[in-house]
C-alpha cells in the first residue's frame, strides 16, 4: 500500500477543509534519527491490520500557527489549545488512514492521542519498524507527519 | 477489580517474573503535572471497544538499573537498549491490563510501543475519560504506571 500517498492526501484534505492553510508537501525523508528541531508532537497508536504510531511534529511557531488557524484565534505559545488542536489533527489523520484501509477491506483501530512538548525530547520506536516521514510546508514553516509501522 | 488494582497486579507480576526486582505499589492517584525531568516514558495505545494508553514513567537512573536487571547488560545512560527495554515493559504491562479489561481477548488490540525521553518534556493526554496513576517504590527510588481510558 502506498502509505506516503495516503498520508499526503489525508493531510491535504484536513488542511483544506478544517484548517484553511495553504500547504505543500516535500519528498519523504529517509534518514532515521535526524533532529527535526520540533517543539511539539501529537501522536496516536494504531492497531488491527497495521501496528503503528502516527505522529505530527511541529516547531513551536508552526504548531501555534496550525492551532490558531484551526481554532480561529491568536495563539502566542504552545498551550493546551494548541495541543488539543494537534491531537485532534493526529486523530483525523489516523481516521484518514483508517478510511483508506477500509476501502481495501483492512481493519484499523485507533487509540487516543497524546501530545509531547518541550525543548529536549526524543521519541523512539522498536528497532526494525518501518517509517515514512513526510515534510510539509506552510507559511509559518515546516512540519512533519510521521508513520512508524510494522505489518501485523 | 478497579484500574489501580489492575495496574498494580500487572506491574508487580511483570517486575517479579521478568525484571527480578521487587516493587511496592503506593496509593493510586491522578497525574497532576504534565512535566517530566530527565526521564523516559514508554507507552502503548489500546484500541477497540476500549481506547486508551498505558504509560510507564521512569526517571533516567531507574530506567538504566531496570534495563540492567531486565536485559542483563550494563547501561549507564538512556540508549537504544533502554528505549527497547522500556518499550517492551510498556508492551507487557499493556498486555496484562488488556487481559484484565478484556478477558475474551478479542475486543482490544495494542498498538506499537513508543518511548519518549529527554531532559525535560511535557506529556498530555487528550480527551481522556479515566486517568489512573500508580507510583511504585523500587530499591529506594520511584517510578509510575499510568492508564488512560475512554469508552470506544
Amino acid at each position: 500500500m502506498e502509505f506516503a500517498q495516503i498520508i499526503k492526501s489525508a493531510t491535504e484534505e484536513i488542511f483544506a477543509s478544517m484548517i484553511f492553510l495553504d500547504l505543500s508537501c516535500a519528498a519523504p525523508l529517509t534518514s532515521e534519527k535526524e533532529d527535526l528541531g520540533c517543539y511539539v508532537t501529537a501522536m496516536i497508536g494504531l492497531s488491527g491490520d497495521l501496528n503503528a504510531i502516527l505522529a505530527i511534529h511541529c516547531p513551536a511557531k508552526v504548531g501555534t500557527a496550525i492551532g490558531g488557524a484551526m481554532l480561529g484565534m491568536e495563539i502566542e505559545e504552545v498551550d493546551d489549545d494548541t495541543k488539543d488542536a494537534l491531537g485532534e489533527i493526529a486523530n483525523m489523520l489516523a481516521g484518514g488512514l483508517k478510511e483508506a484501509f477500509a476501502i481495501k477491506k483492512l481493519d484499523l483501530l485507533l487509540a487516543i492521542p497524546t501530545t509531547i512538548s518541550g525543548n529536549a525530547y526524543k521519541i523512539s520506536t522498536p528497532s526494525g519498524s518501518n517509517r515514512i516521514l513526510l515534510p510539509f510546508e506552510i507559511e509559518a514553516g515546516r512540519f512533519y507527519v510521521d508513520l512508524k509501522y510494522s505489518l501485523s | 477489580m478497579n484500574h489501580a488494582e489492575q495496574i498494580t497486579d500487572a506491574t508487580c507480576e511483570i517486575f517479579s517474573s521478568m525484571v527480578m526486582l521487587k516493587v511496592t505499589a503506593k496509593e493510586a492517584t491522578k497525574r497532576t503535572k504534565p512535566e517530566f525531568k530527565n526521564s523516559i516514558t514508554g507507552m502503548v495505545g489500546l484500541a477497540g471497544t476500549v481506547k486508551g494508553n498505558l504509560l510507564i514513567h521512569l526517571p533516567a537512573p531507574v530506567a538504566t538499573s531496570v534495563t540492567t536487571a531486565f536485559l542483563g547488560m550494563d547501561v549507564d545512560c538512556i540508549d537504544d537498549d533502554v528505549c527497547d527495554a522500556v518499550g517492551e515493559l510498556a508492551n507487557m504491562l499493556a498486555g496484562a491490563v488488556k487481559t484484565a479489561l478484556d478477558p475474551s481477548g478479542s475486543d482490544i488490540k495494542l498498538s506499537m510501543p513508543s518511548t519518549v525521553y529527554g531532559e525535560s518534556y511535557n506529556l498530555d493526554c487528550l480527551n481522556s475519560g479515566i486517568s489512573v496513576l500508580v507510583p511504585f517504590n523500587i530499591e529506594g527510588a520511584e517510578f509510575s504506571v499510568e492508564l488512560q481510558l475512554i469508552d470506544g
